[in-house]
């Protein structure tokens, strides 16, 4: 380790630091993902690391856990320096992490996860001690006002109750330092609160809390301080109430943010797309979509919001043909296309921007001319009898790539060879040139930068210019709105709310989407079955 | 809670098969003389119900093995091959020994054994670090393994015996224990029968609780389903593979080596060889018995019992067409896949592990 | 200047096609050096009455001997005296090299479109037996001579395309309809293949004039024709217009898989199953389909096993299909690899002979090499792991990029 040294000045100020990161650079081949940053943390303090996606707030995160080992610079926990190997190593130190996809096992109970690696054992080693498990986890429950089911499977829990036995599990390894990784990335806003309270309970007791994340109200709200991150670096340590969200926004972003696209009003003409009365069951069997009805028109974008995994995907899917809805019927044109192929709906004018580019947009292996031709593999326009005219394909492939900016400009790379927000584009950008009826597209600008995100609105709103028909499924609030002629909130695979996006406001739209009941002013345009199903 | 979507078909096929159980008890009962009568005479003899125990050994054995592999996150298809190496490994360090001596005090039946488990485990762990260390296709190196120990098995023999099928050795006595080999039904089956039988109804237990009630088969579980997980927590899942893949070399050794010594007493190596698929056939039982090491033990006895009845028929000299009753195990297995096909593979099987990887 | 050449270098490195070749051929190479040191050490096991006497044991077997007759011998010895070109040993490679490039094709296109199909070796069998038993059938309603050759080839060929095809559709389907895992049930389908052929044989089929368990032989003029001149000698079981059917059949399937979009759903399917669906592509047909052809490559095999090498079906088929397994793997599944692989192949099976009549070292070497071939072929890894020991391109190997606009 360098310079320990120069870590003298203030070693009565370290004293009270929790976590105190002093210069971490870390270098990936070709990449500095960290820049000479620091980062101080007070104990029992909350703190946000706040920036971008791909800002380096995860890997700064990893070198404190012990996931990655840092090129230069020394990691201090509780004013003493360590070096962490791997997770054991910061385990033992007495920290630990909550991660965004939750290192959980599905398949095992919860009392197993939470004492996973760690487990007490009895008969000289020969078997797990069970009841002492359950005895030190019931203990740690009380502790911290926690109530889980110890012996459920974690397959069978809410995401807010994974993310408790997430904790719980850090705890249960003696952890003083917790850190969160976009903890309310998949929580609705009444488990973020529940999550707030929480954060409470365990400074109270002496924890400390960082936690990873992009929005910028959640770092005002539940932070005591926070450090920006920008392309790698810490531009700034401030306390929120000593800032503005102005302010914060733009040492996160790098320069003034204007997130309004423009949509004037366009006539709107019939009815693209409907569907009616949609039900549709997900892998497992259980009713994702409960009798939805919806109606997108030509010439305007509807918009779909909803937090992650309420339906939204298996409703997008009946649509573009990926999946048989259970009930109902869905029509396309005029025509009834429920048992319509994807085959035949491509062709019939359909473009689907899909919501996993790795597993479904693109195909990795591929390089971009054999990309640009998924979909329309035997279309007229590239295939003469069976046959595929690939240097059609490949003028197709380079002007997609130049229209949509797609970096680097080679349509021999491979699809896995570029980022993911070039991939992305290159995605939208075959889908919305393929002159469609109707653009589905979900999270259209995830992963994208601000720059390509305001091209990729742009042309998603020319389409409605031209009076085509947009479907757009984001659970970025700021999007949907930003681009929506009429807004629909989806809740347990229901619509709640079916309205104009300029009738409410953001708090609104988040009690929407956490399934609260609309009041007289965002009363529904039109709500689907809004009586049917309920409690499953 | 969640029905897992197996469940339904291999409750089917479970009703299924007792249906049809029932009719032919039922209708051999009802007309003794019958086709259905002398088959059942032939089930219920004493006789079919030994072998079936006995057939049963390298089956039962590599299942629960290969079970090991694959909850760890390893599909380990190459146990046939596992098989193949014991079962040779045994006879022919038995044989140059010498066959009925015994070195310090163990007779050399044992110490081929030992040689053929041992064997087995090495090329487990060749298995291992291919797929672990060097991210191989699983399923290639599997085949490749089976493959290999194909072509090393004769080669060894012509070597050593001038020809595929190794010289015999003879078998395994029968360990009676007093008093329990007594009690009627279960005492011949259980407590009147060769150490391989012993060794396979001991595995079965033993492996059921590793598997459930010991920190390292809550580990194998977890490296099968969420690595990452496993990783995170502190546990090196590379060690935990490692581990449950030589268990499995281990498993299927004894599977092999007690079936060679304990069934057979010489080894055919020409063709198919003496194994002749079983250990395939172990895949497809522990897949229907949803990676349960009791249930392996039970489902095996399905695919033995149908061995042991065919060689009845044959002994017994009934005229019926020797190739097709053969593949009648065969077909079993591509029935219960039908019908368990959708078995759920745990979620990482197949796929190495890089710790670095974000 | 220094960063071009890094980035050629890289290029190069990561060419696909180049790295498969590179670590093909290293593959072979570690196999043979590795089924050398096995020849070596067993040959301190067998005895002779001369060897290497080293440290106290009598080594019999000489691995360069060995490799000398593997090689060469399959060649029929060009590098001695009184070699001529039409010699058995060439005809007897060559002849597998045609029927293993069948099954190297079957195993491939299936392992394109992301199915490992080892039943090749049962489609084989079964599409001989339709082969056989069809020609048999048809001879006697068709004229004979030169007619009869035109029109009983083809038609002999055809069944045997059939009869696989029907037999590797059962996989296809028992895994799109009931997602029974091909890589078993085409194992089991091997077995049951052998049984009920050589039950159908003994039922109906037996050759009566003979005590082998075979069918009757097909007339002389349904066998696949010798070219005149050039050709080997009818004697020699080989015939060039074979070789020139399975490599018009190389290039045909590479065609399809390159240039039709029948072969890019094919092998989206098999890279990515679920970008396949979001094309448009059915999963469940495309499976059966793929098998369908995967089988009747392998059935065509055996119509030409049948039409070239015996001029009938005997019950006691070689490994050709498990071979093919191999062909197919060190050829990367690639259909013009597999005509490389499939002559390597050729020179094996034909070199066991030679090394079972030159050498005391069991022929079964050869299958033990080809499944190490398989083993290292498996591996990339470890040959990418010694490549950069030596070659140093650790900085030149690019990260999926963590920083600028990563994934969420």
């Amino acid at each position: 380790m360098t310079g320990s040294e120069t870590a003298t000045n203030d070693a009565r100020a370290d004293e009270e630091l929790a976590v105190h990161l002093d210069g971490i650079t870390k270098r990936f081949p070709g990449v500095v993902a960290n820049d000479d940053v620091d980062l101080r943390v007070e104990r029992g303090s909350v703190h946000a690391l706040l920036g971008e996606n791909g800002a380096g707030k995860t890997t700064l995160m990893n070198v404190l856990y012990g996931l990655y080992e840092p090129t230069e610079g020394r990691v201090l926990v509780d004013g003493t320096e360590r070096s962490f190997d791997r997770p054991r190593d910061a385990i033992d130190a007495g920290v630990g992490m909550i991660h965004q996809h939750f290192m959980l096992v599905e398949t095992m109970t919860v009392a197993e996860n939470i004492a996973l690696g760690n487990e007490p054992r009895k008969w000289g080693g020969l078997a797990v001690d069970r009841g002492r498990i359950d005895r030190e986890v019931r203990d740690l429950c009380d502790r911290y006002g926690f109530d889980v089911d110890l012996s459920a499977t974690v397959a069978e829990l809410s995401v807010g109750a994974r993310q408790r036995v997430e904790i719980l599990k850090a705890l249960y390894r003696g952890a003083d330092v917790l850190i969160f990784d976009e903890p309310t990335a998949v929580l609705t806003p009444q488990e973020v609160e529940d999550l707030y309270g929480v954060f409470e309970e365990l400074t109270e007791r002496g924890k400390t809390i960082v936690f990873i994340t992009h929005k910028l109200g959640e770092a005002m709200h539940a932070a005591d301080g926070v450090t920006v991150l920008r392309d790698g670096r810490a531009v700034a340590s401030v306390e929120p109430a000593e800032t503005t969200r102005e302010e914060l926004a733009e040492l996160m972003v790098g320069r003034e943010v204007l997130l309004e696209a423009d949509s004037d009003p366009v006539e709107t003409g019939d009815p693209v797309l409907s569907a009616a009365n949609v039900t549709v069951e997900d892998d497992r069997g259980v009713e994702a979509v409960s009798g939805i009805d919806l109606e997108v028109r030509a010439g305007e974008v509807f918009g779909i919001a909803g937090v992650d995994g309420n339906g939204q995907s298996e409703l997008i899917e009946a649509i573009t043909g990926l999946r048989t809805p259970d009930g109902g019927t869905v029509r396309f044109d005029g025509e009834d296309v429920t048992d319509w192929s994807r085959r035949r709906r491509i062709e019939g004018g359909m473009a689907h921007v899909p919501e996993d580019r790795h597993e479904q947009g693109l195909v990795m292996p591929f390089d971009l001319v054999e990309n640009a031709v998924l979909g329309s593999q035997r279309s007229a326009r590239f295939a003469r009898s069976g046959r595929i005219d690939w240097a059609d394909v490949r003028d197709h492939a380079e002007d997609v790539i130049g229209t949509y900016d797609v970096r680097p400009p080679d349509a021999d790379a491979h699809a896995e060879s570029l980022s993911g927000g070039n991939q992305q584009k290159f995605v939208v950008g075959r889908e919305l040139e393929r002159d469609p009826e109707l653009a589905v597209a979900t999270h259209p600008t995830r992963g994208v930068d601000i720059g390509s995100t305001e091209f990729i609105h742009e042309r998603l709103l020319d389409l409605r210019r031209e009076g085509k028909a947009v479907l757009v499924v984001s659970s970025n609030l700021d999007e949907v709105q930003a681009l929506s002629d009429r807004l629909a909130v989806i809740y347990e695979g229901e619509f709640v709310a079916v309205t104009d996006p300029d009738d409410v406001t953001e708090e609104e739209l988040g009690l929407l989407m956490a399934g609260e009941r609309p009041d007289e002013r965002t009363q529904p345009a039109r709500a689907g079955s809004a009586d049917a199903g309920g409690e499953r | 809670m969640i029905e897992l979507p197996s469940r339904p078909g291999r409750r089917t096929l479970l009703v299924g098969l007792g249906a049809i159980t029932a009719v032919w008890i039922a209708a051999g009962l009802a007309f003794p003389d019958s086709w259905a009568g002398a088959l059942l005479s032939i089930a219920a003899s004493p006789s079919t119900h030994t072998a079936m125990l006995r057939l049963a050994v390298p089956i039962a054995l590599a299942a629960i093995g290969g079970i090991f592999a694959e909850k760890s996150g390893v599909i380990n298809i190459g146990i046939e091959g596992l098989l193949i190496v014991s079962a040779f490994s045994a006879i022919l360090v038995t044989f140059w020994l010498g066959a009925g001596e015994s070195t310090l005090a163990l007779s050399h039946h044992w110490w081929g054994f030992a040689v053929g488990v041992l064997v087995s485990t090495l090329f487990a762990l060749l298995f291992a670090i291919v797929c672990i260390e060097f991210k191989a296709d699983q399923i290639i190196a599997g085949l490749a393994v089976w493959l290999i120990a194909l072509g090393l098995a004769p080669f060894a023999s012509r070597i050593v015996f001038q020809s595929p099928n190794t010289a015999g050795v003879g078998r395994f006595e029968n360990v009676t224990i007093p008093v329990l080999s007594e009690l009627p039904v279960v005492g011949y089956l259980l407590f009147d029968t060769p150490p391989q039988v012993y060794i396979m109804l001991g595995a079965a237990v033993v492996g059921w609780y590793l598997l459930n009630r010991t920190a390292f088969g809550r580990w194998v579980v977890a490296s099968g389903e969420n690595p990452k997980a496993l990783d995170t927590a502190g546990v090196d899942v590379r060690r935990v593979r490692y581990a449950a893949v030589l268990l499995s070399g281990v498993f299927a050794g004894l599977g092999g080596a007690g079936f060679a010594l304990g069934q057979l007493g010489t080894f055919a190596g020409s063709g198919e060889t003496a194994i002749g698929g079983r250990g395939f056939i172990a895949i497809a039982t522990y897949l229907f018995a949803n990676y349960h090491p009791i249930g392996a033990l039970l489902g095996s006895f399905l695919f033995a019992g149908l061995e042991s009845v065919q060689i009845q028929l044959q002994n017994l000299g009934y005229a019926v067409p020797t190739e097709l009753i053969r593949t009648v195990p065969y077909v079993t297995v591509i029935v219960v896949l039908v019908f368990v096909g959708k078995t759920r593979l745990p979620e990482a099987a197949g796929e190495s592990y890089d710790a670095d990887e974000d | 200047m220094r960063e071009d050449l890094e980035r050629l270098l890289e290029r190069l490195v990561h060419a696909s096609v180049l790295e498969r070749v590179a670590i093909s051929f290293a593959a072979l190479l570690a196999a043979i050096l590795l089924g050398g040191v096995l020849v070596f050490v067993s040959g301190a096991f067998a005895t002779c009455r001369s060897g290497l006497d080293l440290a106290g044991a009598t080594f019999c077997y000489n691995p360069m001997q060995v490799y000398y007759e593997l090689f060469l011998g399959a060649l029929g010895h060009p590098l001695e005296g009184g070699w001529e070109l039409h010699n058995y040993n060439l005809a007897t490679t060559l002849r597998q090299t045609t029927l293993l490039i069948f099954a190297g094709l079957s195993v491939a296109v299936a392992f394109r479109a992301g199915l490992f199909n080892i039943g090749t070796q049962g489609q084989l069998v079964v599409g001989g037996l339709t082969t056989a038993v069809t020609v048999l059938f048809a001879a006697s309603y068709l004229p004979s001579g030169f007619v009869g050759t035109v029109l009983l080839v083809p038609i002999g060929v055809l069944a045997g395309a059939v009869g696989g095809g029907f037999y590797g559709a059962i996989p296809g389907a028992l895994k799109a309809y009931a997602g029974a895992n091909e890589v078993i049930t085409t194992i089991m389908l091997n077995f049951i293949a052998v049984g009920v052929t050589s039950t159908l044989l003994s039922w109906r089929f037996q050759d009566p004039a003979s005590d082998n368990p075979q069918t009757r032989a097909v007339p002389e003029y349904a066998e696949i024709p010798n070219l005149p001149l050039v050709g080997f000698s009818p004697r020699m079981n080989f015939s060039l217009l074979a070789l020139g059917f399975a490599i018009a059949l190389i290039v045909g399937i590479a065609w399809l898989l390159a240039r039709t979009a029948f072969g890019y759903e094919l092998r989206t399917t098999g890279v990515q199953p679920a970008a396949a669906a979001y094309g448009g592509v059915d999963e469940k047909r495309m499976t059966v389909a793929s098998m369908t052809l995967s089988g009747a490559l392998g059935g065509i095999g055996g119509a030409f096993w049948v039409l070239m090498e015996h001029g009938r079906w005997l019950e006691n088929v070689p490994d050709l299909g498990f071979d093919g397994i191999a062909v197919s793997i060190l050829a990367g599944n690639n259909p013009l690899g597999v005509g490389f692989a499939a002559f390597l192949f050729g020179v094996l099976d034909s070199g066991s002979n030679s090394i079972n009549t030159a050498t005391d070292v069991p022929p079964e070497l050869v299958g033990v090499l080809s499944g190490t071939i398989i083993l290292f072929v498996a591996m990339p890894e470890f040959f990418r792991m010694i490549g950069r020991r030596y070659v140093d391109l650790e900085d030149s190997v690019p990260a999926r990029s963590t920083g600028g606009e990563a994934d969420d």
